[in-house]
């Protein structure tokens, strides 16, 4: 490694899969530091990287690409799962910095997510309109894809805990909505479709599959005999966000995956022995990966061909070992895997999917068009779609790509990502046993869980960096007393050899992610004061409005000022205050705060929210902004008066 | 103290005195105006906007861009105010400089149909107003729109009603100032009228693209015009100077679909117009260089990017945070790297891409003598190329500058002017055939010329044209070529213009005798008058000042032009007062009845005076004069002498502008080409030498022949050595202005080497002589003692940079007048090309370094200046 040379990464523009070497700055090896503080945020042009020391072969000078300068914008957005605080966050990479996060499931009181009327919406309620859940585990995040590549519309984010998707917006980059999943327990596995297994025309995101980690009586009852439980894939509608129907499993679901012609989904299955303590659920040599046939699925719920579930109305079709064994009908294949494998991950040039063994060191390579020649009739064995299973080191979990062939897999007990040519795998397993498939070995720093590269699930997956999850950071960090944070590693994969570049915390705990280039997505600046129906768009329009005991208190925000001095309502009115925020600057967000009534929101340019209280307490309430806005912020308030 | 002395310095009292009171009566004149008057939102609260909106009871906040103010009536019951109007700063909308090169700042009202209800000048710099033309007189101009409408055609002239323009009558005198007022009023007007709706905005085709679908290099781009630069340099804001640019931004269009793939790539492309409405249009800006930011952080609070702004036409768009996207990459090849970068949006209809359109930066330029900071644009054009355009760029109409316009206005007298010049100067070229058909007795050859030429002079350029040359325009022009030069500045003024041009032309052909004595309005009245008080009876009281006089009152011209030419390195507007000294202003432009009484009794006293002296003005007092002068030293033809001139004092008594000395040398600075020397030169009867000469050949019966160009009989055999022959041919040559100086190694150097040697004896004062004198060390010391003084008032008045070379120039050149005066006392005579050198009396010597370091100076400051080292 030689790192001193002060040469810079450039980012480049997006190239096609399996292009994307590793590019320097045009004439930085010849000079130097100098040449660094020229380089700015200047992307590098795609030609210009031919006229210097573009090889990539002896030195890696990759170190400094995470150390932006001021200024400087990242090169990629990293969309990472929050883990039990139930949000998703915005990570730049390769600077590792976190520029967001985005609160789904859980409240959080910054932006008054679960305080505001229209996020208590989005969240769901108890009739007497409190919070149905304010805990949450989010695991994995995907994004909508158009054409092989990510679209930019929507992610979609689990909540194992209560069984619940999000969807985000890649715009406004907030939750809009959440759907909870019936008769499901321990939702894992998410993954959105990338086009329609029938029509031609839909070569975009409109479905999202769910898998059902926990086995449960269908309906849930309280059944003891483990055998009587089962697990339930869903498929929630992109757009709607309604569950469009289940499948009844045996097993329960890891992670989903789905093939790039729209034509797959899958989910690879541990404790296939349906077992309910640990022992049990790794009493056989093999689990499997499950392969759903969408196309026969759909036509299945289309005929009729299912069952409800208490009462839920989402069509339930079989989808267990034992009701499929026909390929002609079936409707899942079950390819065998080592036992308890974890993570099943669909290579970017459309052809695998792989399954790490976890506690097996191997991984499981299946090919595609062998499992729907399965179900074509063409292929006698399903077990025969597999098309190599090699060692790679002790607990694989989870596998990226660079699109140049290559697949990183965490080994979670040896602490390592191990870098495999997947083509030399499947020639090693044909017995060539002259083919070297492991090409490199990093050690990380701790047990390592997933593991994502740049554009790594997509036609575009471009080889530049490689982020490794850590579970364990024990000696990393300053010591925070017992409870540390989560490792995320940056690793660079642009040369044969991979490069370690960067720790960076993370507030645990932190799943799954995915790394997209910065042009993917369109965000917006500001809102658009019609995003909500109730916008004040004038000033003129504010005021206290009674009807009987129900108080609408309509306000706007101007820096530095909110738009009514002060407002009287009595005590025991419910009070609906709406606020629209009529800046237009873009990053003039303003807060509203209520002291002694725990209200706090923010709304930003041109955003509407409000808050429904009783005004149980009599006296004088500073409402003032909470959001630094105006060099006149601390005197942005507002009276609310509630008089006897 | 003689009288002689005394009188200048009454005579500049009392101009002070007048300017001080002219400067208290007038207001306007160089205002001091409130330093935020161009960025204050409370406009009103600084300028008098109820004055040029009467019945307006409110203002608002400056708004719109360019910006403007509404004027509102009175509160109704209901606290509603009624919008009445618009009031406008001129120089918000334009700044349109007038003939000072400044522009009068202006105040606009205008109702809600357009209607201009008042103006008011807060500010101008124009040196006519100040003294001469009464400021009321602008006034009264501007009240002519007040009623009339932003919609009308508003020209300066008479009404022409097929050409759908209304005319307004202009200023006397002040034809610059007025048009270019015109062109002020009509800017701000439409300016705001086209934002409040009043008149339809500006429409322009949207482009149609032609289309290649190449992909384009960074270069082609440049090729094309496509991106460009826009480059400030750290000293035309006032810093040090730099090689490193204050910033250097290259921008470039983003809406030729061809272009915008070419920089951004085929998913950059469709990611911008996925982002752009209808109508949208996009540009991008990087910064390659320097530590400026063209975002700045104004953007931050008000939402808005203050530090750029794209222009077309009369349009200016700004941009708000929300016009602004993150530009991710140029994928054109051979793209320069960039540390700053973004992509503007231009929202609204009236741009169009297939127009020439301007980014501009504004910047701050601050002062580093004073640290005064005032606001500074820098802009830079692009204009998409033709190829680029289906059925290439649109046909522009570029407004006429106002220069233009008087020159196609008035190009007939134009025309007749140029070609009365080029007839006096044919004229003149061809004098020795006037002066050898004229004697002593009938000098109507050569007179009737003259005289038709002070005629026309008088009544037609004087009194017609206005075009009487001044030591203002000596003045301007040095300024201009120091500081500021503006071609529109000298066009503006035609005649001048080509009077200029034939007096610099004639100078150095003739000397500045053929204007100062035959085209020179002033002049030539004054010795009409001379002449008719001749005529008129009037001949035995007038008088020349006795020689001796004359000798010492005629170096005063000279020091007034230095000491007006000194004054206005610091205080031009302080120069342009001291400029009264001549009447000209008074005579011709304004006319005496129509100023104030000192300045009329100062023209009486001139032309009475000229009743009984010829020309006391020309010969004492005038600057214009003084600075034509000094190059007449080296006028290349001057006129003619013989040797007996020496002895021989007819033609010195005949001299009106006892320009002869007693050595019959003609002192070209002083004479005014009134040619009798000349006709005597050639007059058997008059010329005494000739006259001897003719008798003796009558006497001895020898042939009349004709009289050569050395102002001889050609001789037939030897001219005959008499006594007064020997006599003359013993005293000093008076065909040089001095004894003659000879230089045996300029003589017989060859060409290159002649060559070399003029430049070495240009530029090397020092002789060996001069070392050998220890007084030379001393006379170093003194001058540079005084370059220096300069240097330092100069840096003190706020010229520092400029002021400080021209003040060390000025010291050298004194300098090198006294080491030349010590060691090379000579300089050449006659044109440049021969090698004719004579002793050099003080005021050669002072006009030959005055002249040589002008040009070297002048030479090198414009090297400077094209080489952006000295600020502008």
């Amino acid at each position: 490694m030689a790192e001193k040379s002060g040469k810079i990464e450039k980012p480049e523009p997006p190239a096609p899969a399996g292009m994307g070497r590793r590019r320097f700055l045009g004439t930085a090896a010849v000079a130097g530091a100098g040449l660094a503080a020229l380089a700015g945020c200047n992307e590098k042009p795609a030609a210009d990287a031919g006229k210097g020391a573009a090889s990539a072969g002896g030195t890696h000078a990759a170190a400094n690409a995470v150390h932006l300068k001021p200024g400087e914008l990242d090169s990629y957005y990293g969309l990472w799962s929050g883990g039990h605080t139930g949000d998703a966050r915005i990570i730049g990479i390769p600077s590792g910095r976190e520029i967001h996060r985005i609160p789904c499931f859980n409240p959080d009181p910054l932006i008054g997510w679960g305080i505001t009327n229209e996020s208590k919406k989005i969240m769901g309620t108890k009739p007497d309109g409190s919070l149905k859940y304010t805990v949450a585990d989010t695991h994995h995040v995907h994004a909508s894809y158009k054409d092989g590549n990510y679209d930019g519309r929507y992610a979609w984010i689990n909540d194992k805990i209560n069984s619940r998707i999000a969807r985000l917006r890649l715009d406004y980059f907030v939750c809009d909505k959440i759907t909870e999943l019936p008769n499901v327990q321990g939702f894992h596995g998410i993954f959105p479709d990338k086009r329609d297994p029938v029509d031609e025309k839909i070569n975009y995101t409109t479905r999202v599959f769910c898998g059902g980690e926990f086995s449960i009586p269908l309906p849930n009852a309280p059944i003891d005999d483990p055998s009587k439980y089962r697990s339930l894939f869903s498929c929630v509608d992109a757009e709607s966000m309604e569950v469009r129907w289940q499948v009844m499993i045996d097993g329960n679901c890891d992670l989903t995956a789905t093939s790039f012609d729209g034509k797959l989904a899958a989910t690879n299955q541990y404790n296939t022995e349906m077992g309910a303590r640990y022992e049990d659920m790794m009493s056989a040599e093999r689990d499997a990966c499950l392969f759903f046939n969408i196309a026969r699925i759909e036509a299945a719920v289309k005929a009729g061909k299912f069952r409800t579930i208490g009462t839920s109305k989402v069509p339930v079709v079989d989808g267990t070992a034992e009701a499929n064994k026909d390929p002609g009908t079936a409707l899942v294949a079950y390819v065998s895997v080592p036992k308890n494998p974890h993570g099943v991950n669909a290579s970017p040039d459309g052809k695998y999917f792989i399954c790490a063994g976890k506690l097996s060191p191997t991984a499981t390579v299946i090919e595609l068009s062998r499992v729907l020649e399965w179900f074509d009739g063409k292929l006698e064995k399903i077990d025969d779609s597999i098309v190599a299973e090699v060692e790679l080191g002790l607990g694989p979990l989870h596998t990226a790509f660079d699109g140049r062939g290559n697949a990183y897999t965490t080994l979670f007990l040896d602490s390592q990502v191990v870098k495999w040519n997947v083509e030399a795998a499947i020639k090693f397993t044909r017995g060539d046993k002259t083919a070297k498939y492991v090409v490199d070995r990093i050690d990380v720093h701790y047990q390592p869980g997933h593991i994502n590269a740049t554009q790594s699930e997509t036609t575009a997956a471009d080889g530049k960096y490689l982020a490794v999850g850590c579970k364990f950071s024990k000696d990393r960090y300053l010591p925070v007393g017992p409870m540390h944070p989560e490792n995320e590693q940056l690793i660079d994969i642009s040369g044969d050899k991979m490069i370690l570049l960067a720790d960076h915390p993370v507030r645990p705990e932190p799943h799954d992610f995915i790394i997209f280039k910065r042009d993917l997505v369109k965000p917006k600046q500001v809102y658009d004061i019609d995003h909500s129906p109730l916008a004040i768009k004038d000033a003129k329009e504010s005021g206290v409005f009674r009807q009987g005991r129900k108080v609408t208190v309509k306000m706007t925000s101007l820096a530095p000022s909110f738009s009514l001095r002060e407002f009287k309502v009595k005590k025991g009115d419910e009070v609906t205050l709406i606020l629209t925020n009529l800046d237009k600057i873009e990053d003039l967000s303003h807060g509203f705060a209520i002291p002694n009534y725990n209200i706090n929101f923010v709304v930003n340019p041109q955003e509407t929210a409000s808050v429904t209280f009783t005004a149980d307490k009599t006296g004088v309430f500073w409402c003032y902004c909470t959001h630094f806005c105006h060099a006149l912020h601390l005197e942005m308030r507002s009276r609310m008066i509630v008089e006897a | 103290m003689t009288m002689h002395r005394i009188l200048p310095r009454l005579f500049l009292a009392a101009m002070l005195l007048m300017a001080a009171g002219a400067r208290a009566a007038g207001g306007a004149y160089e205002a001091e105006l409130p330093a935020e008057i161009n960025s204050a939102k409370d406009l009103c609260a600084m300028v008098p906007c109820g004055s040029v909106f009467p019945g307006a009871a409110a203002f608002s906040g400056r708004k719109g861009r360019p910006p403007y103010v509404e004027a509102y009536g009175e509160a109704d019951a209901a606290g509603a105010r009624k919008l009445l109007g618009y009031v406008m700063l001129s120089t918000d909308i334009t700044d349109t400089p007038a003939y000072s090169g400044k522009p009068v700042i202006t105040l606009i009202g205008m109702d809600i149909e357009g209607r201009y209800t008042g103006v008011k000048v807060l500010k101008h710099s124009e040196p006519i107003l100040l003294l001469g033309i009464p400021e009321s007189a602008l006034d009264r101009f501007n009240a002519q729109y007040v009623g009339k409408s932003v919609r009308d055609r508003i020209e300066v002239g008479p009404d022409r009603p097929s050409e759908d323009v209304t005319g307004i009558d202009a200023i006397s005198g002040a034809t610059v100032t007025v048009i270019a007022q015109n062109q002020v009023m009509q800017l701000s007007g439409s300016a705001v009228a086209r934002q409040t709706g009043i008149i339809a905005p500006t429409v322009r085709e949207p482009a149609r693209y032609r289309l290649r679908g190449a992909r384009l290099g960074w270069n082609e781009l440049v090729k094309l015009g496509a991106v460009q630069r826009l480059r400030v340099m750290p000293q035309q804001v006032g810093l040090e100077r730099g090689a490193e640019p204050f910033i250097e931004l290259w921008f470039g269009d983003l809406n030729h679909p061809d272009v915008a793939t070419s920089l951004l790539g085929a998913r950059g492309h469709a990611n911008l117009r996925a982002s752009l409405a209808e109508g949208d249009h996009a540009l991008f800006v990087i910064r390659t260089a320097g530590r400026e930011s063209f975002k700045g952080s104004g953007f931050v609070r008000g939402g808005l990017y203050d530090r750029v702004q794209v222009k077309q036409g009369a349009d200016a768009f700004t941009f708000r945070d929300l016009d602004a996207l993150n530009l991710y990459g140029l994928e054109a090849e051979d793209a320069p790297r960039y540390d700053e970068s973004a992509i503007f949006i231009i929202r609204g209809a009236a741009f169009s891409a297939a127009y020439p359109w301007k980014l501009a930066f504004l910047g701050n330029r601050v002062d580093r003598a004073t640290g005064h900071r005032s606001f500074a644009v820098f802009e830079s054009g692009l204009w998409l190329d033709a190829g680029l355009l289906a059925g290439g760029r649109p046909r522009i109409e570029k407004p006429v500058p106002p220069w233009m316009r008087i020159w196609r206005d008035r190009a007939p007298e134009i025309a007749l002017f140029v070609a009365l010049l080029a007839g006096v100067a044919v004229v003149y070229a061809f004098r020795e055939r006037l002066t050898r058909m004229s004697t002593h007795k009938n000098k109507w050859p050569v007179n009737a010329f003259k005289y038709s030429a002070w005629a026309v002079s008088i009544v037609w350029i004087g009194f017609g044209v206005m075009a009487q040359p001044s030591i203002t325009q000596v003045l301007t022009w040095f300024h201009s070529l120091l500081f500021k030069w503006t071609w529109s500045l000298f066009l503006s003024d035609p005649f001048i213009f080509v009077f200029w041009i034939f007096i610099i032309v004639t100078v150095f052909l003739f000397g500045r005798g053929l204007f100062c004595g035959w085209l020179c309005p002033f002049g030539s009245l004054s010795e009409l008058i001379y002449k008719i008080g001749e005529k008129a009876g009037l001949k035995r009281w007038q008088r020349k000042l006795p020689q001796r006089v004359h000798d010492r009152l005629k170096w005063v011209k000279y020091g007034i032009f230095f000491g007006l030419l000194a004054v206005s390195m610091f205080s031009m507007a302080l120069a342009e007062v001291l400029a009264e000294v001549e009447p000209f202003k008074t005579t011709f432009l304004v006319g005496i009845a129509n100023r104030a009484w000192p300045y009329g009794l100062f023209v009486a006293v001139l032309l009475g005076l000229s009743l009984f002296i010829e020309r006391p003005y020309c010969k004492y007092l005038c600057p214009l004069g003084a600075a034509l002068a000094m190059p007449s030293t080296f006028r290349w033809f001057g006129l003619r002498r013989k040797q007996d001139c020496n002895s021989c004092k007819a033609c010195a008594v005949g001299c009106g502008s006892l320009a002869i000395d007693a050595a019959g040398r003609i002192d070209h600075r002083e004479c005014l080409h009134c040619l009798d020397c000349m006709v005597l030169y050639t007059d058997v009867t008059a010329c005494p030498p000739l006259s001897r000469e003719r008798k003796r050949r009558e006497r001895a019966g020898l042939a009349l022949t004709p009289i050569g160009r050395d102002g001889y009989y050609i001789p037939i055999q030897p001219v005959t050595d008499d006594a007064a022959a020997r006599k003359a041919a013993a005293g000093p040559d008076p065909r040089m202005p001095t004894d003659p100086v000879q230089l045996p190694y300029m003589e017989k150097a060859g060409l290159a080497r002649w060559i070399a040697l003029e430049v070495y004896e240009h530029l090397w004062p020092w002789s060996a002589k001069g070392w050998r004198d220890q007084r030379a060390l001393q006379i170093a010391g003194i001058s540079l003692a005084v370059a220096a003084t300069v240097a330092w008032l100069l840096a003190i008045s706020g010229n520092l940079s400029s002021g400080a070379i021209i003040g060390w120039w000025f010291g050298w050149s004194v300098y090198e007048v006294l080491i030349r005066l010590s060691g090379r006392r000579y300089v050449k005579d006659g044109p440049w090309w021969k090698r004719n050198y004579r002793r050099a009396g003080v005021m050669d010597m002072l006009s030959y370094v005055a002249f040589k370091n002008l040009l070297i100076g002048a030479t090198l400051f414009l090297a400077l200046k094209a080489l952006d080292i000295l600020p502008g």
